[in-house]
């Protein structure tokens, strides 16, 4: 049921765009295999016109039938090529459409292929504001699933075409024969679609109660199982399912509504078109009484009724069906025509960086509203480690970002090396960045491939080595089978802590110019820790880095510390220095950095006594 | 229908409830049918008395054709003979809906009452059981698996009845039309069986392999997307491109190949050769005199009604094999017994808090050849004592406090509690009094107080509450919201942050006074600006209980009664913080940096 089905799960998009763009644009991927497609639709002509000549040479051999009742002798001469001819007719027919659906699943896969290409190509051309704007699974779903649909746009439409064909050469062939029993005849099609569509409306509705209540009884199951150790800790089994049970009895009362709907709608389309053949059946065996049309065409007429209802059917729901392929491959599309927003004005090759980055006069915002620096200068020197602090949307992590080549900026200048930023080629520049992002990610493969990752032509002995300089090498040993343990899915199997640790290393065997190192916030086991703060140390000597920073020890061990407000530095110095002035920074610190200093853990020894209780 | 589910392994059952057979997969089927006798013996009578009707519609076409070609013709006939197609098929139309309707709602209780049958099934598992497995996987079969139970019967099972209905009846009527017309039709018959087994074994592997590598493409371009960070920074879009392109030909190719099988399908070409045939014959016949004009048009009409089942069978029977598949998984879950025995003899008393580990060993699904997850534990916790566990993720941590309760059983060694070994305790007893703080902390999409009070069932003490949520330092930010203790939190209500959710467990756990507490502590972030409200909460439930402590805040280790080190699943060290920085160098490396 197909055609009822589908098209209910359309959302409302953003849909602007013009059908005749979108189809010519479509057509343009389907340039290249014109001679295939011309192929199969000579196929789908033939097809179509074997299917009709089927019942057409039965109806004639009918005739000779009942002209040759009288001379038993010549029937055999006279039907035999007819009865051959049907044969040949079956056979053919199904030979027409073996190749038609060869060819198209050929063509449509190729074309898929190449869309996804198209894809995949676009997504990675873009910056990273395109990710942080949509999320990876919505992505993903425009690259693998959009185009999937994108191809029923042409399935679609090659079922169209057949049965408009069929459809078409049947009601020719009636009309030819009898125009007026043929007007009889197709006095049901106009009811059909009727019908076909109205129930397409019922079925919208009641489907998406069904959906919405569906959703509503698997949230429950899956609270009640999330939440089962609590219900069983305290004994309310009877409570819970006392909930579920009014919630299962709704889904069920809305699902047979939707259910009764679907499975009314071919026992009354079938009435539908048994009534047409007993129209049929009469007024044309009136016309055959009268003789004005022979026997074998009755059988033609009473045939075609079942050989153009269901075609009619499925014309009749093409137009919505259409409409989200075509929705599908203007997601697509979207997505490839997404204009990159970085602007080169050179393409230099990057040579071997300092490290040296200022920031002039620099404006950046993420959209117009939301400005996110303005006129913010800074130099950082080659080598140094700077730590930036400072409250969530502070701008803390623009500033990575923008020296990434993450994003653009939109006034003053970055320069590197006194170089302007934008002139450099991106992958030789880019090549000379580690980025170690808050949440280290690691892909499925070995803990060797991931620490490799970087620099794939690296030996087993450089890899080895980096792994056993990052926090004295003991982490290796906590994994159950060292550098070949793998790692899978988001890397399961391995600890945040230790991702952390393989994300220290992977940078560390890139040997960046300039380090860029988001820090983790979430908390690991303390002797994990010990290795993280032991591994950044090594990672932070020899090159510039920008750390944001959350772990006291990072900041302690800084060349600098920048606090930031609202875009602007408003404070720099070494934690020593900063603390004394008493200013923000020792705020920040009382909030977010004192519970990680030696006095405070020891002073909860000393409070933790004389605690109230409320 | 004959055998209960075992009443005594059970730790929830309710009054009402139906008993079916789960011997197996059909017979539970079978037995969730027979719930409702009059639908089933409405859809099957009806669904055969539709395609017998069906198969009439030819037959009295053919004599509107012998009317007609009759030398002296009568149109009186003729008009009888088309009124009673019409009655007929509305009279079909009419059982056809009886016959739809009738499956449809047998689908749809089905699925209703094996999701109840499900959830009470899952109520009445142990924790054990719940522990052990994954909520996605429960969840899986909760959902679609019940799910394909409703498909699985319509159109499923009811296309399959009208389909065999559907080569029957025809089948039928032409051997009553002339015996040996059946020639044709038996041959198709036989022919589609053997095609379509070939066309099932031939598409099956492709088609699963497709979905697969499909998956695979999706999971790979997933993994780039959120990975694209490190994938632009370290400059590899080539080898992400050569992966996903990979992948991506690959399902072209296996896309390209499902279509040739899918174009092969042999049985719509049978039929044409059957068809033929059938007309051959049938003219044969007729030259000889032995069928009529109308006769033969029957027949072919006939013949025609057999082109139904051989376009549909492919896509019944994988809809019923999924169906299948899905009530074995669901039995399974429903069969699986709980090993563990509640032991409703055991010891029952108020207990003080002693726990005694005596040289635990633990191997993970009781396999003697895995290696140990613990190995050789021993320590003791005195009344009120605060242990804390210190060790990497790994070293088995938290399956050690997982012994405590019983969630799991020991290999080899024991552990007593106020002297007494886990094992003889009554287990209800025994958890009752024993509580746990769980790294991720569960609250029910329902306000903050009946969260807080949920052990009390509906008899809420808004006093009490007030007073555990002061303690828990829940107050405060509980009193923020406009709605009070009243909002609705949880999945569907408001999202707390996880030191908020922390601390109205702490709430539960205050209210429900337990004398044995296990606190995970190990998601806290580190930059939490409510440190400090935070601790002041955990110092609170630590009070006069005995506590096992997971915990990676250095302040709640240095401020432990006793400190246990684990490295690779064994202690090493155990003793006070003083005594650890004197001679445990694995200890001391971490207070090392704070010097």
């Amino acid at each position: 049921m197909g055609f009822i089905m589908d098209g209910l799960d359309a959302e409302a998009y953003d849909r602007e765009y013009k059908d005749r763009q979108l189809l010519a644009r479509i057509i343009r991927y389907f340039k290249p295999h014109l001679s295939i497609m011309s192929t199969i639709a000579a196929m789908i002509v033939l097809n179509s016109v074997m299917d009709a000549a089927f019942p057409f040479l039965i109806a004639r051999s009918l005739d000779q039938l009942e002209g040759a009742a009288d001379l038993n002798v010549t029937i055999w001469q006279r039907t035999a090529w007819l009865i051959a001819a049907i044969l040949l007719s079956g056979v053919l027919s199904w030979s027409f459409n073996f190749f038609r659906q060869k060819y198209t699943a050929r063509t449509v896969g190729d074309v898929v292929l190449k869309l996804r290409q198209d894809a995949f190509d676009a997504v990675l051309a873009r910056d990273m504001s395109f990710y942080d704007e949509y999320s990876s699974g919505k992505i993903v779903s425009r690259v693998t699933s959009d185009t999937q649909d994108f191809s029923n746009v042409v399935t679609l439409t090659l079922n169209l075409m057949s049965q408009v064909l069929i459809v078409t050469i049947v009601v020719g062939l009636l009309v030819f024969i009898n125009p007026r029993l043929a007007l009889i005849t197709l006095a049901i099609a106009p009811i059909v679609v009727f019908v076909a569509l109205a129930f397409r409306r019922i079925a919208r509705y009641t489907t998406t109660q069904a959906r919405r209540v569906l959703a509503e009884v698997n949230a429950n199951v899956q609270e009640s199982i999330t939440g089962i150790s609590i219900a069983k800790n305290f004994r309310q089994e009877q409570r819970i399912y006392n909930e579920f049970k009014p919630v299962n009895r709704q889904t069920y009362r809305l699902s047979l509504r939707q259910g009764l709907t679907f499975s009314s709608i071919f026992p009354i389309l079938g009435t539908i078109a048994g009534i047409g053949t007993a129209l049929v059946v009469y007024s044309g065996g009136i016309r055959v009484i009268t003789g004005t049309m022979s026997a074998g065409n009755l059988y033609l007429f009473i045939e075609s009724i079942n050989l153009f209802w269901f075609p009619l059917i499925s014309i009749a729901s093409f137009w919505s069906q259409f409409q989200l392929g075509l929705a599908a491959s203007e997601r697509v599309f979207a997505l490839i025509d997404a204009e990159p927003r970085l602007v080169q004005i050179e393409d230099q090759l990057a040579p071997r960086l300092q490290g040296r980055i200022e920031f002039r006069k620099l404006d950046f915002r993420y959209t117009v509203n939301e400005k996110v620096l303005e006129d913010f200068n800074l130099t950082i020197q080659a080598g140094e480690t700077l730590a930036l602090v400072g409250h969530t949307g502070a701008g803390k992590s623009s500033l990575g970002k923008l020296v990434a080549r993450s994003y653009e900026f939109q006034g003053g200048q970055l320069l590197i090396d006194d170089q302007d930023i934008r002139s450099f080629n991106l992958d030789s520049y880019r090549g000379q960045l580690g980025i170690v992002p808050q949440t280290p990610f690691l892909f499925t493969g070995t803990v060797a491939d991931n620490i490799r990752y970087g620099k794939p032509e690296a030996t087993d002995e450089e890899v080895v080595s980096v792994a056993s300089r990052v926090g004295g090498g003991d982490w290796l040993k906590a994994l159950p089978q060292g550098l070949a343990t793998s790692v899978g899915e988001e890397g399961k199997g391995i600890s945040m802590g230790q991702r952390q640790l393989v994300a220290l290393a992977r940078v560390l065997l890139q040997n960046p110019a300039v380090l860029i190192l988001d820090e983790a916030t979430a908390s690991v086991d303390p002797l994990t820790e010990t290795q993280i703060q032991e591994g950044l140390e090594i990672v932070l000597q020899d090159r510039t880095a920008i750390v944001i920073a959350h772990r006291l020890s990072t900041i302690k061990s800084a060349d600098r510390i920048i606090v930031l407000r609202e875009g602007q530095i408003i404070e720099e110095g070494n934690h020593a220095a900063l603390m004394a002035r008493g200013g923000h920074y020792a705020e920040l610190y009382d909030t977010y950095f004192r519970h990680q200093s030696l006095e405070y853990i020891e002073s909860w020894r000393k409070d933790s006594q004389n605690i109230p209780a409320d | 229908m004959q055998i209960a589910p075992s009443q005594s392994k059970r730790e929830f059952s309710v009054a009402d409830e139906h008993v079916y057979d789960r011997s197996s997969p059909v017979r539970w089927i079978v037995s969730h049918l027979l719930r409702y006798p009059y639908l089933l013996a409405s859809f099957l009578l009806a669904a055969t008395l539709t395609n017998v009707l069906f198969s009439t519609v030819p037959r009295l076409t053919g004599l509107a054709f012998d009317e007609v070609l009759q030398p002296e013709p009568n149109t009186g006939r003729l008009l009888t003979i088309a009124l009673s197609i019409l009655g007929l098929v509305i009279v079909r139309g009419l059982l056809d809906m009886t016959n739809s309707w009738s499956v449809e709602t047998l689908g749809q209780r089905m699925e209703r009452d094996a999701r109840e049958e499900l959830y009470i099934s899952l109520l009445g598992k142990s924790q054990t059981f719940h522990n052990r497995q994954r909520v996605g996987d429960i969840m899986a079969r909760a959902t679609n698996d019940v799910r394909q139970l409703n498909p699985m019967m319509n159109p499923g099972v009811s296309l399959i009845i009208e389909s065999s209905m559907g080569i029957i009846a025809p089948l039928v009527f032409i051997a009553f039309l002339r015996p040996e017309l059946l020639m044709a039709p038996i041959f198709f018959v036989i022919a589609h069986i053997f095609a379509l087994r070939r066309y099932v074994r031939q598409l099956n592997p492709v088609a699963g392999e497709q979905r697969w590598r499909f998956g695979e493409m999706n999971a790979g371009l997933t993994e780039t997307i959120t990975g694209i960070e490190v994938v632009k920074s370290a400059v590899q879009e080539e080898q992400e491109r050569h992966k996903f392109m990979g992948n991506a030909r690959q399902v072209r190719d296996l896309y390209v190949k499902q279509g040739e099988i899918e174009a092969r399908y042999l049985p719509l070409l049978l039929l044409g050769v059957a068809i033929t045939g059938a007309f051959a014959h049938g003219v044969w016949l007729v030259s000889r005199g032995a069928l009529s004009i109308g006769e033969l048009v029957a027949y072919m009409g006939l013949m025609g009604i057999l082109r139904f089942p051989a376009f549909i069978s492919i896509f019944t029977f994988s809809l019923v094999q999924m169906g299948l598949a899905g009530a074995r998984r669901i039995l399974q879950l429903m069969k699986e017994e709980t090993e563990l025995d509640e032991n409703k003899a055991g010891h029952t008393a108020t207990l003080r808090g002693d726990i005694v580990f005596d040289h635990v060993t633990f191997r993970l699904d009781n396999d003697p050849n895995a290696l140990p997850v613990l190995k050789d534990i021993s320590f003791r916790a005195t009344p009120g004592e605060t242990i804390a566990i210190v060790g990497q993720t790994g070293s088995g941590k938290t399956t050690l406090t997982k012994l405590v309760n019983r969630t799991y059983d020991v290999d080899e060694g024991r552990i007593l509690i106020d002297g007494i070994d886990v094992r003889d305790w009554n287990l209800d007893s025994l958890r009752s009094q024993i509580s746990t703080i769980e790294q991720d902390i569960f609250l029910f999409s329902r306000p903050i107080d009946e969260n807080i009070a949920f052990s009390l069932g509906q008899q809420t003490d808004q006093a009490a509450i007030e007073s555990a949520a002061k303690a828990a330092q829940a107050h405060e930010f509980i009193q923020s919201f406009s709605k009070g203790y009243k909002t609705i939190v949880g999945e569907r209500g408001v999202t707390l942050s996880g030191g908020q959710r922390q601390r109205i467990a702490i709430a539960r756990a205050l209210l429900t006074d337990p004398r044995i507490l296990i606190l995970d502590d190990s998601t806290s972030a580190i930059d939490s600006a409510t440190e400090d409200q935070i601790q002041r909460a955990i110092k609170r439930v630590l009070e006069g209980r005995t506590t096992l402590l997971i915990t990676h805040r250095l302040s709640q280790i240095r401020w432990a009664d006793r400190i246990l080190v684990l490295d690779q699943n064994e202690i090493v060290d155990q003793g006070t913080h003083e005594e650890l920085m004197q001679r445990c160098d694995l200890y001391r490396r971490i207070f090392a940096k704070y010097d």
